[in-house]
């Protein structure tokens, strides 16, 4: 009996350092020679759920409850996994097993606002976060949760509120460091987006969410560029159909367009922090987004000479074609932009229309 | 010879009841008056794996070839026996590390402390080296990364820690010029020459920290630093490490650092350290953060006494140890193991490959396109390579050799394990080499054009 309260807090220990698959192994012994440990199967749903194995997280969490009923454990671990299976229905209804059976432990709460918010209802998320703050005011867990929950609701003062706490009751809480870039997101800050993921980067650098995060913006903002220029493009082409301007104010008129939109992104770039600018730098250079920009370019460049160069006469059916050309430059080159760049390893980028992923904390 | 009935007998016995340890015992021990010594030490590793504290199977493999029983005297041909049993090295596991069977405590020298007591006899004309020596070859040491033939400190710390001569130099390390070169003059050249050391008042306060991705011979460059040094060398594993944290932790890690005291000179290498020395923030169990407090009060103790403990650590997370473990005077200074260069690459071919069926296999070749492939990745294509060519000799029924082809194959099949690490290597060169710290690391992701 002892020796398994050994094995099991070696397993314990495995699991608090991040070593599932050595955690899984020794576990996967222990509950061969002693299938009635429910702390053990626990353990062993614990080490699932670390590697990313799922249904069997699901399997061993469910014999831990069979095993001992009163324990909440149990139904937090199934209610984690099926989260991550997305089953949110069953996911909520174990995480409320969890808090019926220890209403008093917070865990169980912030487990409920967990699955409420991935089953779409803030509310209830809203109201399980606030009785876990309660219960543990000075949790940064709890606070980042409650965060997570405030940003859902679109209520971004009080979830820069709840972050703030986080990091002021834990300062490299690298969640509620980026948990603070998504919020300068939602309030079109691209650059104090971008520190905030920084300083995510830099405290967990194993976090590689972080930095993808800040891919995914500089790449959304090279797909803001080239939408405002094109539609500047499009209006621009309407005008010699409308009034009676020579070629060359137009040409130079498109070009001041162009040079004022690059302009506006250099000084975007210019005040981000050194690290950021090296990746816009690089970001920019990488063949996805150089083909994008030069297949937004080519096609308004086409289009507009389209229209510049042909006979007055001519105009009305060279216009649509000029314009179907614009936009279809447009959506080639986001297109271009949305596609993963294939390339696995150091560089990976995810594609700018994938949702920022949910953050994490190690 | 004509067999012997009983031994026949008794043969078929054990055969029908292997888990019979009395039974396997006695067949040993006839084996041995018979002068069959191969099949007997066979017998007695089979014991000595259902049963490892079996005094008598302990004594019959401390007592010299040719005697019987566990009570043996002095064996006449003790030479010629452990010859035979070296050649043969049948699968036997150690007993107990560092500590000779039959519980017998040798110091550091090899020479016993004492007269052997399974046996009774005075040690005179007894060589005891080389019976450690035969049984060095004949036991396989009971856990990986840990060569046979250590030499134990004590019965208490030889449970736990065993300090041993690698036998290694940097010389046996293939390739890996850069990380040579950077080893001999920010460790090795201080400590060769103290002379010069005085001279410009060089203290050899502080550990080593080697980093880099898994599986590209970290644990490896630290045995041969330790051979370089002529230091006996104590390998502190994750799996150590963890026994640690479960018992008494910092009594532990005390007493690991006592017997490197004892051993002196030694090297003590920390393997993994990242497990002991994590960020104290991250760690919410509280005899893990109270063995850190611990390790740094040996780091500290180590770097006050200079008492020729050597400090060596590895880590595949620099990032993730603690700072305070990073202090002047504790691992102060850090080595980037990189994956295998070229050299490197056919070194680690040419060692996966030398007990196998091989024939035209072309090693330039090979290291060219493993460009990036860890140590670790080309062991896996060369297990790869053998898997399909023995497949290949089953379905045709004719044994072939293991060719270019199959290896060409393997490195196709086998991705490179590496991307993970330097994506994370990217992270940290890019927002967290605050100081330079990881100046050499962000110089090699730049040539690799990797950031």
């Amino acid at each position: 009996m002892t020796e398994l309260k050994q094995e099991l807090a070696r397993a314990a220990t495995m699991l608090d350092l991040g070593r599932y698959d050595e955690a899984s192994t020794l576990l996967a012994r222990l509950v061969s020679a002693d299938p009635g440990s429910g702390r053990a199967w626990c353990l062993f749903a614990r080490a699932h759920l670390g590697a990313d194995r799922y249904p069997e997280a699901v399997e061993a969490a469910n014999r831990a409850a069979a095993i001992e009923p009163t324990e909440e454990w149990p139904h937090r671990l199934a209610s984690n996994a099926l989260m991550h299976l997305g089953n949110h229905a069953e996911a909520l209804r174990a995480a409320a097993e969890s808090r019926r059976l220890a209403p008093a432990y917070w865990q169980t709460h912030v487990c409920v606002a967990q699955a409420a918010l991935a089953a779409g209802q803030p509310a209830l998320a809203a109201t399980a976060a606030a009785e876990a703050r309660k219960l543990a005011p000075n949790e940064p867990d709890v606070h980042f949760l409650s965060g997570k929950v405030a940003l859902a609701r679109g209520d971004l003062a009080a979830a820069r509120g709840h972050q703030e706490r986080a990091l002021a009751l834990d300062p490299s809480h690298s969640g509620a460091m980026n948990e603070l870039g998504r919020i300068r997101l939602r309030r079109h800050d691209t650059v104090g987006a971008i520190r905030h993921f920084i300083s995510a980067a830099r405290t967990a650098p194993g976090e590689h969410i972080y930095s993808r995060n800040i891919d995914v913006v500089i790449v959304r903002s090279v797909s803001r560029m080239i939408y405002v220029f094109v539609l500047i493009a499009m209006i621009m082409l309407w005008i010699p159909a409308v009034t009676h301007v020579d070629r060359l104010p137009l040409a130079l008129g498109f070009a001041g367009v162009a040079l004022t939109i690059v302009a506006s992104f250099a000084v975007m770039v210019a005040r981000l922090p050194r690290e950021a600018r090296h990746l816009v730098r690089r970001t920019l250079l990488t063949r996805r987004v150089a083909t994008a920009l030069a297949v937004a370019v080519g096609g308004v460049a086409i289009a507009l000479a389209a229209v510049v160069f042909v006979p007055s006469a001519e105009l009305p059916q060279t216009l649509p074609v000029a314009i179907i050309i614009t936009i279809a430059a447009r959506i080639t080159a986001t297109a271009r932009l949305r596609s993963p760049s294939g390339k696995a390893g150091p560089g990976n980028r995810t594609s700018p229309n994938q949702p920022l992923p949910p953050t994490r904390r190690r | 010879m004509e067999p012997d009935p009983l031994l026949e007998s008794l043969r078929n016995a054990v055969a029908a009841m292997p888990d019979d340890v009395p039974l396997r015992l006695h067949l040993a021990t006839l084996l041995l008056r018979s002068g069959q010594r191969d099949e007997a030490v066979r017998h007695i590793g089979a014991i000595l794996q259902r049963d490892p504290g079996n005094g008598e199977a302990l004594a019959m493999l401390t007592a010299p070839a040719g005697v019987s029983g566990p009570a043996p005297s002095a064996p006449p041909e003790a030479e010629a026996s452990g010859e035979r049993a070296r050649g043969s090295a049948p699968d036997v596991p150690s007993p107990s590390d560092g500590v000779t069977p039959g519980g017998e405590v040798t110091p550091p020298n090899g020479t016993p402390a004492g007269g052997n007591p399974a046996s009774g006899n005075p040690t005179e004309s007894y060589d005891w080296t080389q019976a450690e020596d035969e049984l060095r070859d004949v036991l396989p040491s009971m856990f990986v990364g840990e060569a046979a033939g250590s030499v134990s400190a004590g019965l208490d710390e030889a449970r736990a820690y065993d300090a041993e001569h690698t036998g290694l130099t940097l010389a046996d390390v293939a390739g890996l010029t850069e990380v040579k070169k950077r080893l001999e003059a920010a460790f090795l050249a201080p400590m060769r020459n103290p002379e010069l050391r005085k001279l410009y008042g060089k203290s050899l306060r502080g550990g080593l920290l080697l980093y880099g991705p898994p599986g590209c011979g970290k644990t490896f460059v630290a045995r041969a630093v330790a051979g370089e040094l002529g230091a006996r060398f104590i390998t502190v594993s994750f799996a150590d490490l963890i026994d640690m944290f479960v018992g008494r932790s910092e009594r532990n890690i005390h007493e690991l650092f006592e017997v490197a005291r004892r051993n002196a000179p030694c090297v003590v290498f920390l393997d993994e350290v990242d497990a002991i020395g994590q960020k104290r923030s991250q760690l919410r169990n509280t005899p893990m953060r109270s063995a850190v407090n611990q390790l740094l009060l040996e780091l500290d103790d180590v770097a006050s006494d200079n008492t020729g403990v050597f400090l060596l650590a590895a880590t595949n997370h620099p990032w993730d140890v603690d700072s305070a473990l990073r202090r002047p005077g504790r691992f102060d200074r850090t080595l980037l193991v990189l994956p295998p260069d070229g050299p490197a690459r056919e070194g680690v071919f040419r060692f996966h490959l030398r007990d196998r069926p091989v024939a035209g296999i072309d090693l330039a070749k090979l290291s060219k396109i493993t460009d990036g492939y860890s140590g670790a990745d080309i062991a896996h294509i060369c297990e790869t390579a053998a898997e399909g060519a023995l497949l290949d000799s089953v379905s045709t029924g004719e044994a072939r050799l293991i060719g270019q082809a199959d290896l060409e194959a393997a490195v196709a099949e086998v991705r490179p394990s590496l991307g993970t690490w330097f994506e994370t290597a990217r992270n940290v060169a890019l927002f967290a080499n605050e100081g330079g710290a990881y100046d050499d690391l962000v110089a090699y992701l730049r040539k690799r054009r990797l950031i």
